[in-house]
């Protein structure tokens, strides 16, 4: 067995045990880690695979928890149903949004994603009969697995939902990638006028790849929303799609893995740091700062250079 | 008429405010190829800055006269000790940078000025109405189109007919080039990125007696002065200004005719402009 299959094996049977080995909490933190792993994967797959950085990633995260809580709250339906509402709803948001931003390349899209997503921050927050604006939609219930199943309100059952979507995203996105659909995507993203040239429009697979990435951005949000009880507009605004960023390039663009490693490095140093000081944005912005000029790699660029170097 | 004279001044005041800030998100683009997310912190900086000045010097244009060179200062020591090293990598490296020095910056100034807004008065000398076509018009936004108006040709005059402006031009249009024939690049880089920090502290502060000083003021004009240079085209003075135009008209008649849906009228005009101009106005295919 090679090493990259054993390590996934490990990892896999550690994430199936430590619910027996962690306090309550502990597992409620690790259950928030994955579903911003998830969230954070998705980017990965836009910025790190096809070469566009999207600054208003949040949006969809923001977009798929109204849809899961506004189905919880409203319908009672079982979560995976919610799930899927939200995911959808991120994407079907997602094909106008990316069909103008598409348009665009490089910085032009980066500055596009961020208006749409401003704009959406700003429909969230202004309406109120739907979303309950500022206080945003509170009492999101944790129901049930399937109709008349078992119910997903005790932490272990939770976390085992979540595992299982964020496993489940990654083995997709890792087919994605390695498609013949993947492999035009890493070709737009190293050239693409060679790409046009020789006889491909571009658009279309950004486009779908835009798309695909809302909608697991929408289901990390639609994770979010029961797990923590309610969805506000915070969830959509533009520092969760900078710390998007972050913990993408924290782990490693174009890695899968990486970015899912980042969320987690990066939300337990936040935690860590605000522990000890209120500031602690101002230290997450100077770690960062450090980190995008002597680390571009990532942790798991950083650490593939340096297994492939000894 | 007086509502249009009242709406289309508005909209012109507005433009000004936003003409300051996007001219140097829009110059730095063109010199650096960096797209300064950290920008719209400066613009904050120089209203939190305005405030300490006015509450220490008990005058108005003192403020409006320091607090510029100051930002500017800390935006070029910025870039010197932090984006000077990754000019050769991909550009999403220097906009994720910028986001970096933006998040330390905003938590910087909570830190000092706490979370409440801070408000300045304007100076006595622009204080009220004045009458105009039949309407009450403030004097101080009055004061806003004018000053961002010199502002304005100021910098063009400079682009244009000093040496240093053309220095910046050539460096703009070609940098391999113009390091070729000995201009020094990273000068040129230091002092635009400062010039620019100093255009959008200058915009704090005149923003400030009509705006307060709060946090989030940054996010909330970085964000429309990307839509200005998304639609005049990122590196084209001329174009920030033409898209300042339009952003300022779109939400000045946005917010009065349809006032829920003001965001939305800015979007649709970008959007528009997009599917015709992919580039923005003046700007050129990358």
């Amino acid at each position: 067995m090679n090493g990259p299959r054993a390590l996934a094996l490990a990892a896999l049977a550690a994430l199936a045990a430590l619910p027996w080995v962690l306090a309550r909490h502990q597992l409620s933190i690790l259950t928030d880690l994955l579903i911003f792993g998830l969230f954070a994967l998705s980017l990965d797959l836009i910025m790190g695979y096809t070469g566009m950085v999207s600054f208003g990633h949040a949006a969809y995260f923001g977009l798929g928890a109204y849809g899961s809580a506004l189905v919880l709250v409203h319908s009672g339906q079982p979560v995976p149903v919610a799930l899927l509402a939200g995911a959808l709803l991120a994407g079907v948001v997602a094909l106008p949004v990316g069909w103008f931003s598409t348009r665009a390349t490089g910085i032009y899209f980066a500055m596009l994603t961020l208006a749409f997503a401003q704009l959406l921050y700003t429909v969230a927050y202004k309406w109120r009969d739907l979303t309950g604006g500022s206080d945003g939609l509170a009492g999101v219930p944790k129901t049930t697995l399937f109709w008349g199943g078992p119910s997903l309100a005790t932490p272990h059952a939770y976390y085992f939902l979540v595992t299982a979507c964020v496993v489940l995203a990654l083995l997709l996105c890792r087919a994605l990638v390695r498609s013949p659909f993947g492999r035009a995507l890493q070709a737009i993203r190293e050239n693409e006028r060679r790409f046009v040239a020789l006889g491909r429009a571009a658009r279309p697979f950004k486009l779908v790849v835009f798309v695909i990435a809302a909608a697991l951005a929408g289901l990390a949000g639609a994770l979010f929303a029961p797990f923590r009880g309610f969805a506000s507009p915070e969830v959509m605004f533009w520092v969760l799609s900078g710390q998007g960023l972050m913990m993408v390039l924290t782990g490693g663009i174009g890695t899968l893995i990486g970015p899912i490693l980042g969320a987690m490095v990066f939300i337990l140093i936040q935690e860590v740091l605000s522990s000890y000081t209120e500031h602690w944005m101002i230290f997450s912005g100077a770690v960062f700062v450090l980190m995008v000029i002597f680390l571009p790699g990532g942790l798991v660029g950083t650490a593939r250079r340096l297994v492939t170097r000894a | 008429m007086a509502i249009f004279v009242e709406q289309l001044l508005n909209a012109l005041a507005l433009a000004g405010l936003l003409f300051l800030v996007s001219a140097g998100l829009s110059l730095v683009f063109g010199i650096l190829r960096v797209v300064n997310f950290a920008h719209g912190v400066f613009y904050m900086l120089g209203a939190y800055l305005g405030f300490t000045t006015v509450a220490v010097s008990g005058w108005f244009w003192p403020a409006l006269l320091v607090v510029p060179p100051v930002v500017g200062v800390v935006g070029a020591l910025l870039e010197a000790s932090t984006l000077r090293f990754i000019y050769r990598r991909p550009p999403i490296y220097q906009l994720l940078l910028t986001f970096g020095l933006a998040l330390i910056l905003e938590e910087s100034v909570r830190v000092l000025y706490g979370p409440t807004a801070k408000g300045i008065d304007p100076p006595p000398l622009l204080e009220g109405a004045i009458g105009i076509a039949g309407t009450l018009y403030p004097r101080y936004r009055l004061f806003l189109i004018v000053l961002s108006l010199a502002v304005g040709a100021a910098v063009w005059l400079f682009l244009q007919k000093t040496r240093s402006g053309l220095v910046i031009r050539a460096v703009a249009q070609n940098s391999e080039m113009a390091d070729c024939l000995g201009a020094d690049i990273a000068r040129v880089r230091t002092w635009v990125f400062g010039a620019a920090c100093a255009l959008a502290g200058l915009g704090g502060v005149a923003a400030a007696p009509m705006t307060t000083a709060y946090l989030g003021m940054g996010i909330g004009v970085i964000v429309d002065a990307f839509v200005v240079v998304v639609i005049g085209g990122l590196g084209s003075i001329p174009g920030s200004m033409a898209g300042s135009l339009i952003v300022g008209a779109a939400q000045t008649w946005g917010a009065y005719y349809l006032p829920e849906t003001a965001m939305v009228i800015m979007y649709a005009v970008m959007g528009a402009i997009l599917i015709f101009r992919p580039w923005g106005l003046f700007g050129e295919e990358e």
